[in-house]
């Protein structure tokens, strides 16, 4: 038998397996929070002439968040200013991968007493955050230092209850419509005349593919979300209890009469071939880089990624209009917030509030705002923005800007809270395709979509009310 | 029979380590599971209200999780018949040739050492709607339009291909396996009655390699089942729509993105029948075959 | 035979190609198979961009620590179940085999919950032990150790040698080559968990390989495929190789599986 040569080979083995980990591993081991030693952005300048403070320890905070890629670079980035600039505090910045593990992970750390001072929470559990007794209000924080109506108001609004802003908002964008420029060209359109309403969407879309420029006319990305803006667009509520802001929401509305019209233009529009499925979340993006349908609707926080692999011009333009008596509402925040633990301990509580400061200073907004495609949270920082030229360079960035300040302010156009809001989100795009893609009846997909979505309301008030 | 020692408590120092981690994370967890099952609680756990069966008679009337039924049984039929089919007929050929036939071992096995996930992230590419070559070549050959995240059908088509492939080395080394130890001479008598190679494979090859199918089939659709989590969420994350939305996926969205936990474990309850099911298949089979060699 | 092969095999070696290419190459119609010009630069790409470097690393850490500890725990239970009588052997061994009927998904819930309570949550503790019982490596060994032939341990007993040193001196060493077949499942096995990895240690410290590779894919608009598959092939590279090193042990234990 050859036990011998396997054991030697074992051996070998396992010696290769420690060299490769020896080599793939930089000095992690030993500080686990340095990642990526290649980026030597701030670390080696830690020994600046600091205060005195620097013989005690810092107060460490961690701030558990969901951006990966090149959004990542940008919070390490700002993670190690701010340690830089604040050697009494220390952030420890880590990501947590997408926003639903990030938030089911906060919410069992906490349960075991290990929870993150800071965690990022996308605008879909804004409900569970403020259903869950475990955090601190950011407004409760504000020693006046930070005057809150320099948040920009849409987004103040939306996650504020009450007219107190729960938590600091970091990441914010919309949706909007993307277009290709190259296209409206080809098919002898005005390339800086975009559609505003829904009908000329279509017009266009159909000029465009009879000349045989695309095969198609538009896709969206995020359904759901899309659906939910038509209805904050054009003001009507999503839910009950002022779309579950003054109260927990029992009931939607998805099956009103705007609803069933909504979703049965888009249902007419598939059966022409007007409108493109193109699956949820980002999955449309690539055929419309591809040149398949010269329209997009996709959130804002795609721009950046569309400009820089789109060999074509893109353009950007408003939500557009239903044609009908709807008053205008405005487009709803989406994106993530900064919530604040209530396990932290009042230094912690005090460095974490200075965090929250800095990345709301203008400075700041403005680094994040370029480095990532996401709205400036400051209203500051987007004059800033404007004095420098910036929406000049690149007007694109301004459109959804534009969007949301141009809307009205009214409980419909805030966007909706629910507890449930991720099986929601899921049993309406599901319902979006039954009927877009399959054919399904609008009005009973919408009713069953209704009647699924009000159980769970009814199982979480059952759990949550008062 | 083994010469015993007389020890009183090393067998049970000796065993102390495995039995304390099977009860502290698969006894005990499994028993809470069926009692999770009984209560809705909310998503920090404080809260728990007993709901009795509601949980159960929810899910039965749920159409996502009738669905996730209907694709996981889509799913595992398409992996385990076209992974058995295939990987038997690649053993059969493979078996008339056996010169060399170490060397293609070696290949054979390759893919084994990929996980679902790669495996899913090979295929995803191989088909994508833009750059992938079989969406290239179903376009040119077939003219089907080739779209998995658009098209539900395409999507189950496409992770079912995916996980039947990482399985197929692993299944033609058991069929080679079994081949190789059907009685030449059975074989060989039947060819100078003038029997075929196709009659050959019905009538002898096909039912003697019957104890391997078999075993494999249970490991594929174990696999079918549970182990292709990786492979749905890096590709599909169970779309479009809920086209691939499988039993083990729709557990995962309801428990760590819902968070909805009594309403998982109710579905954990599920899936430990169906997988206690075929586990008292394959040991009553496998127990039986014993007393035959 | 060999056009079979390389057509089983095809995806893998398209996806070695596709590694190699630029966009520029892999968008061209028809497709060109032959390798590309940006190997190196798509490998550097793909490591810098999800840190592969500490995903490789702790997916080791996370791969030999659990087959190692699946080694020593199944061998020392299965030398308590051959070698000895005590009360409560049957029961043990049904707890021990029970394991097999309850895959992740069935226990998921909980098991979470009871790690969160250890403050396992993002720590290799978490990510490792609760995979260190092992039904297969028990009754693997267990059915070598009933063919050790008795005299063996009559001796050792006529000797004066305690369990435990018969256990050193002749049981270890004659369990070598299992042991390796055991290894290198568990280590494949465990280098290809991706559930578990996902829901209890998604943080740089913790992330395993299978995990980080999502990162690659999850992008706003068109996929790299080029880095993406540079990456999958890096993930790929260590149980492969040790696959190919010790495929013949897989082969032996494989077929232990048809036996059980």
């Amino acid at each position: 038998m050859n036990h011998r040569r396997i054991f030697i080979l074992l051996a070998i083995v396992l010696a290769m397996a420690f060299v490769l980990s020896a080599c793939a591993q930089p000095p992690a081991t030993e500080t686990p929070k340095q990642e990526a030693p290649a980026e030597a952005t701030a670390a080696p300048a830690e020994e600046k002439p600091a205060e005195p403070a620097a013989s005690e320890e810092p107060v460490t905070i961690t701030f558990w968040n969901a951006m990966s890629g090149s959004r990542g670079e940008v919070v390490k980035d700002l993670v190690d200013t701010f340690n830089e600039k604040y050697p009494k505090y220390k952030v420890e910045a880590e990501y947590t991968g997408s926003y639903a593990e990030t938030l089911t992970k906060a919410l069992a750390a906490y349960k075991a007493g290990e929870a993150p001072t800071i965690v990022q929470v996308y605008e879909v559990g804004t409900r569970t955050m403020l259903d869950s007794d475990a955090i601190i209000p950011v407004y409760t924080m504000n020693k006046g230092e930070v005057d809150w109506n320099e948040v920009v108001e849409p987004i103040r609004k939306y996650y504020s209850v009450d007219g107190n802003l729960y938590c600091m908002p970091f990441n914010s964008s919309t949706a909007m419509l993307y277009y290709n420029k190259d296209m409206f060209e080809k098919a002898g359109l005005d390339p800086e005349k975009p559609p505003t309403t829904w009908a000329e969407v279509e017009e266009y879309s159909k000029k465009i593919m009879d000349a045989g420029v695309a095969e198609g006319g538009f896709s969206m990305g995020w359904p759901a979300w899309i659906f939910e803006q038509m209805y904050a667009w054009h003001n009507q509520l999503y839910a009950n209890n002022d779309n579950g802001r003054s109260g927990l929401a029992t009931e939607l509305y998805v099956n009103s009469d705007f609803g069933k019209m909504v979703l049965g233009e888009w249902q007419r529009m598939a059966k022409e071939g007007v409108l493109v499925y193109g699956g949820r979340k980002y999955k449309a993006n690539d055929p419309f880089l591809a040149q398949q349908f010269p329209f997009l609707f996709q959130s804002t926080s795609s721009l950046g990624g569309i400009l820089k692999k789109a060999d074509f011009n893109v353009g950007t333009a408003f939500l557009p209009r239903f044609d009908g008596d709807y008053e205008k509402g405005n487009s709803v925040v989406g994106g993530g917030c900064l919530w604040v633990m209530d396990t932290a301990t009042p230094a912690q509580q005090e460095a974490a509030w200075e965090f929250l400061k800095y990345t709301f200073s203008p400075e700041r907004a403005v680094i994040w705002h370029k480095g990532t495609g996401y709205f400036p949270t400051s209203n500051t920082a987007y004059e800033m923005l404007k004095e420098e030229g910036w929406f000049e360079k690149e007007p694109n960035f301004a459109t959804a800007f534009n969007q949301i300040l141009s809307g009205n302010d009214t409980p419909a156009s805030r966007g909706v809270l629910l507890g449930p809001f991720v099986q929601i989100r899921d049993v309406m795009g599901t319902a979006i395709e039954e009927a877009v893609v399959n054919g399904q009846d609008v009005g009973k997909t919408l009713d069953n979509a209704a009647a699924e979505s009000n159980q769970l309301l009814a199982d979480y008030a059952q759990l949550h009310g008062k | 029979m083994q010469t015993r020692f007389p020890n009183k408590t090393l067998p049970y120092l000796l065993l102390a380590p495995s039995v304390i981690i099977v009860f502290i994370f698969f006894v005990i967890p499994s028993i809470q599971s069926l009692y999770l099952s009984f209560y809705r609680v909310s998503p920090l756990g404080n809260k728990k209200i007993f709901i009795g069966l509601q949980n159960f008679i929810r899910l039965f009337h749920d159409p996502g999780y009738l669905n996730s039924i209907v694709t996981s049984f889509k799913f595992a039929i398409f992996v385990v018949a076209l992974g058995l089919a295939v990987s038997m007929g690649v053993a059969v050929v493979a078996n008339q040739r056996l010169r060399g036939f170490g060397a293609y071992r070696t290949l054979l096995i390759w893919p084994y050492a990929l996980s679902p996930a790669i495996a899913g992230l090979i295929w995803a590419q191989m088909m994508d709607p833009n750059i992938g070559l079989t969406s290239h070549l179903l376009k040119t050959l077939f003219g089907v339009h080739f779209n998995y995240q658009t098209n539900g059908q395409q999507a189950l088509f496409f992770i079912s291909v995916a996980a039947a492939w990482k399985m197929l080395g692993y299944n033609i080394i058991f069929f080679l396996a079994g081949l190789q130890s059907l009685p030449v001479e059975l074989l060989e008598a039947a060819a100078i009655d003038g029997a075929g190679a196709w009659r050959r494979f019905w009538k002898i090859t096909f039912p003697m390699l019957s104890p391997t199918t078999f075993f494999l089939f249970i490991m594929n659709t174990l696999y079918a089942f549970f182990q292709v989590f990786g492979l749905v969420h890096i590709t599909t994350e169970g779309g479009p729509g809920r086209a691939t939305d499988i039993m083990v996926y729709k557990l995962y969205r309801d428990g760590f993105e819902g968070m909805n936990t009594g309403y998982a474990s109710a579905q954990s309850i599920i899936l430990l029948i169906m997988v206690a099911t075929l586990t008292i298949l394959q040991f009553r089979y496998a127990g039986s075959r014993v007393h035959y060699q | 035979m060999l056009s079979v092969m390389i057509i089983l095999l095809f995806p893998m070696i398209y996806a070695f190609l596709i590694a190699t290419q630029t966009p520029a190459q892999y968008y061209q119609f028809p497709p060109r198979f032959l390798p590309g010009s940006s190997f190196f630069e798509n490998i550097h790409t793909a490591w810098d961009r999800i840190n592969l470097g500490r995903l490789l690393f702790n997916t080791c850490v996370v791969a030999i620590s659990v087959a190692i500890g699946k080694i020593i725990l199944s061998v020392t239970a299965a030398f308590a179940f051959v070698y000895f009588n005590f009360k409560g052997k049957a029961f043990f061994f049904i707890t021990i085999l029970i394991t097999h009927m309850l895959p992740l998904p069935v226990r998921i819930v909980p098991t979470f919950e009871l790690i969160d309570q250890f403050n396992w949550i993002n720590t290799f503790k978490g990510l490792t032990i609760p995979f260190f019982a092992s039904a297969t490596g028990v009754l693997l060994f267990r059915q070598l150790y009933r063919t050790i032939p008795p005299s063996l341990a009559d001796a050792a007993r006529i000797d004066g040698a305690g369990p435990l040193q018969f256990f050193w001196s002749i049981v270890i060493p004659l369990s070598k080559t299992n042991m390796a077949a055991l290894f290198l499942i568990e280590f494949i096995y465990m280098w290809n968990q991706y559930l578990w990895p996902l829901i209890i240690a998604n943080a740089d410290r913790t992330r395993v390989v299978q995990i980080g590779l999502k990162q690659l894919v999850d992008t706003d608009a068109a996929v790299d495929w080029h880095i993406v598959m540079a990456g999958a092939l890096i993930a790929t590279l260590p149980p492969l190789i040790l696959l190919i090193i010790m495929q013949r042990s897989l082969i032996e234990g494989m077929s232990f599986y048809e036996e059980k």
